[in-house]
């Protein structure tokens, strides 16, 4: 069954490829995806670990389900992260992950450097290391154009990394097809550092299944249950765009590198509706139901002929309102350049944010930056990306991401907005305060994806919380009452969909009644014969997150990281919505007391020896 | 009875290919499925699902003497047959192809589509 599934060793240095077995007690222990993923990491982790050198392992995980019907089917792509100096993981979608099921792989742990730039070829469990001159320098969708045509086979997925990643600027994109990501933490820059363009691969295998006939029909009822959903049904029609509604109605939004958290009205411009006139239709992942992803084409105007996927609304978020861009051609347009070249566009909106904030205070001038860094200058938003991908002046200081921060002196630290050395996004968490703990405790740095307890939104009765969390928790947004225990709770749950290869979409993010831990029991037991309790999946997501936790406290990291940005704590949101919203030191630090004792840390924010015996990872 | 294909509509999740390799041969291989969709994802992102149009002159047979009805029924076909469909819509891996034999009247493909574009017509 499972077992079918194995790993790929592949050392650059050396030419080698090892395929191998998955020992079963690391299934029992990890699952998959990002489970096992980030147990291989901490096989090679260390402090003095150069993201960058050739022992940086560049690991790709599917989920235990990734390529059956589950919910979602996804992967995560994990090294040492050389864009916040840290723990670096990055989670996609799209077709790749199946592929690589399909051809009888799991995972692959890349290490070493290539003399000559190379790309790895796949075939149901055989992995050719390829030279690929011609192909360096070309972008991402050429790429996987060219080797699609060099192979004769349109069905072969690739996973590539554009010039962004071979200049190893320090947030640069591993991507797959027209818009899918390994987006965030530099994952691209470590596969450029080891000359690697790209991954392709083509499978034919079959995924033998434990019990077909009730498998199916479980599948059947579960995927019913969910398509009734209005949540579902919403993101079929208007994909994540509709978040994007949401946050800046209630004033979670980061405008202007989070100076305001709303533009009101002027919304509209670049919200779901007005995506409208460019969609040509809605896409899939493999073998999901929900179709949540925009096909569109630009018809006329200065962006005429500009056809894709997209825009998602962190892109909108990012390269948009948080640069004060109300252009939503030209934010389509910023997204397909950054995609082209493989920069992530939520770290690279990050950085021009907090160039253009450093603009605005006189901090840096044009001197500096050679192009005007003004607010919503469409234009030179454009100019910026083609510099930092390419690392031509001033883009070659932001092209090194928190770490330019020693380029523009003192007075400019505060105003990136960074947790662990990591940017955080589109949004501000001034007013909801479990999305705040959230991106304090993520343990790749600021990231919405660890947890973010979108539940919260709908301030659903204490007693359904309870229900879900197992504790009393407040379905008062903006309070800190109980926050410390959603986090938690959904970093365990999200860190368990990880390793499944399950989508937050088709789970526990927005809707009460989507598949949980019960569900997943199921769908696992029916498919692989494997057999997991509810309790005994949430034990796994614990290991997985404290196993991370334990990365980043061989890094030093503790209590005093787990924080957020100065504004955060000084600066009452001015205006809109969520006006007056402040991060209370006092309640902060309550909520992730809270957290701690959950998750058996103590309260530096440690995992306590008994802790780690209990999930076995006290080796 | 067949299965009409709406191309417009495919949102390319392969979830049709998938249920159908489970129901008949107990795996999931989508090589191994009925139903295909061709993809044309780094371009124009239009997604196309083909199948078996269960046409009324079946020139797959090219002049075998079989009996139609009963051959309608079989899932596993052979590569041959797959070459002599005018409208190349058969899925062949190696010699097997694999042919839309409807599910027993059940058909499991249309139950996953969730955008509809494919759907029975009796």
């Amino acid at each position: 069954m499972v077992l079918e599934r194995k790993i790929a060793f592949i050392d650059l240095n050396k030419n080698s490829v090892e395929v191998t077995s998955i020992p079963l007690v690391l299934r029992h222990k990890f699952l998959g995806g990002r489970g096992i993923n980030m147990y291989l990491l901490s096989k090679f982790y260390r402090p003095d670990l150069d993201p960058l050198s050739p022992e940086n392992p560049l690991i790709f995980g599917t989920g235990l389900l990734t390529g059956t019907l589950g919910l979602g089917s996804r992967m995560n792509i994990t090294a040492k992260s050389p864009e916040s100096g840290h723990l670096g993981d990055s989670n996609m979608g799209g077709d790749f992950g199946a592929e690589l099921v399909k051809a009888g792989l799991s995972h692959l742990v890349i290490k070493g450097k290539s003399q000559k730039p190379v790309y790895l070829l796949i075939r149901n469990r055989k992995v050719e290391i390829r030279d690929t001159q011609k192909l360096w320098g070309k972008d991402t969708v050429e790429t996987q154009k060219i080797i699609r045509q060099e192979s004769g086979d349109e069905k072969i997925q690739v996973a590539s990394i554009g010039p962004a990643g071979e200049n190893l600027v320090r947030f640069s994109a591993i991507r797959t097809g027209m818009k899918n990501s390994a987006g965030r933490t530099g994952m691209g820059a470590v596969m450029g550092s080891k000359n690697l363009k790209a991954v392709a691969v083509r499978g034919t295998l079959d995924i033998t299944i434990s019990d077909p006939k009730n498998y199916l029909n479980y599948y059947l009822r579960t995927m019913k249950k969910l398509m009734n959903s209005k949540w579902v049904q919403s993101l079929g029609r208007f994909g994540t765009p509709l978040l994007f509604q949401y946050a800046n109605a209630i004033g979670f939004l980061s405008i202007r590198n989070n100076q305001l958290t709303s533009i009101g009205d002027q919304g509209y411009a670049i919200e779901a509706e007005a995506l409208e006139p460019f969609s040509t239709g809605m896409l899939s992942c493999f073998g999901c139901p929900a179709h949540c992803r925009h096909r569109f084409s630009i018809e006329e105007g200065k962006y005429k002929g500009i056809k894709g996927e997209g825009p998602e609304y962190a892109s909108i978020g990012s390269l948009g309102s948080k640069l004060g861009n109300l252009d939503l051609q030209n934010i389509i347009s910023a997204t397909e350049l950054c995609n082209r070249y493989g920069l992530d566009t939520i770290s690279t909106g990050s950085y021009m944010a907090w160039a253009m904030e450093l603009f605005q205070r006189g901090i840096i001038d044009q001197e500096t930056t050679e192009i005007p860094l003004n607010w919503g200058d469409g234009e030179g938003i454009h100019q910026l990306i083609h510099h930092i991908a390419r690392r031509k002046g001033f883009g070659n200081i932001l092209a090194e991401g928190a770490f330019a921060k020693k380029n523009f002196g003192e007075s400019s630290k505060d105003y990136l907005l960074d947790i662990k050395n990591f940017p955080i996004e589109m949004t501000d968490e001034r007013l909801p305060k479990s999305f705040a703990l959230g991106m304090a405790t993520s343990t790749r740095g600021a990231c919405h994806m660890r947890s973010r307890p979108s539940l919260d939104i709908l301030g659903l009765p204490e007693k359904i919380l309870k229900k879900i969390y197992g504790g009393p928790v407040s379905g008062e947004f903006s309070s800190y009452s109980g926050k410390g225990r959603m986090i938690w709770w959904h970093e365990i749950f999200n860190a368990v969909c990880d390793a499944l290869g399950f989508c937050r979409f088709l789970t526990v993010f927005s809707s009460p009644h989507a598949p949980q831990y019960k569900e997943f029991s199921k769908l696992i037991a029916l498919s692989t014969g494997l057999i997991f309790t509810p309790n005994e999946l949430k034990t796994i997501g614990e290991r997985i997150y404290t196993l991370e936790r334990m990365m980043l406290v061989k890094d030093g990291i503790s209590r005093q990281d787990d924080t957020l940005p100065k504004r955060y704590f000084k600066e009452p949101i001015p205006e809109g919505p969520a006006q007056g919203e402040i991060i209370s030191h006092k309640e902060f630090n309550k909520m992730l007391d809270e957290y701690y004792r959950l998750h058996d840390w103590d309260g530096n924010g440690i995992p306590k020896r008994e802790n780690l015996e209990r999930l076995g990872l006290d080796e | 009875m067949r299965i009409k294909v709406n191309k417009d509509k495919c949102s390319g999740c392969h979830l049709c290919e998938m249920v159908c390799s489970l129901f008949h041969l107990g795996i999931i291989n989508t090589e191994k499925s009925a139903i295909r969709i061709h993809k044309d994802d780094l371009d124009t992102s239009l997604n196309t699902p083909v199948l078996c149009r269960q046409c009324k002159e079946m020139k797959c047979f090219n002049g075998e003497k079989v009996i139609h009805p009963q051959e309608r029924k079989k899932f596993i076909w052979n590569k041959t047959r797959a070459e002599h469909c005018p409208f190349d819509a058969l899925s062949v891996l190696g010699e097997e192809a694999f042919h839309c034999d409807l599910c027993s009247r059940n058909p499991q493909c249309v139950k996953v589509c969730t955008p509809g574009a494919i759907q029975v017509i009796k």
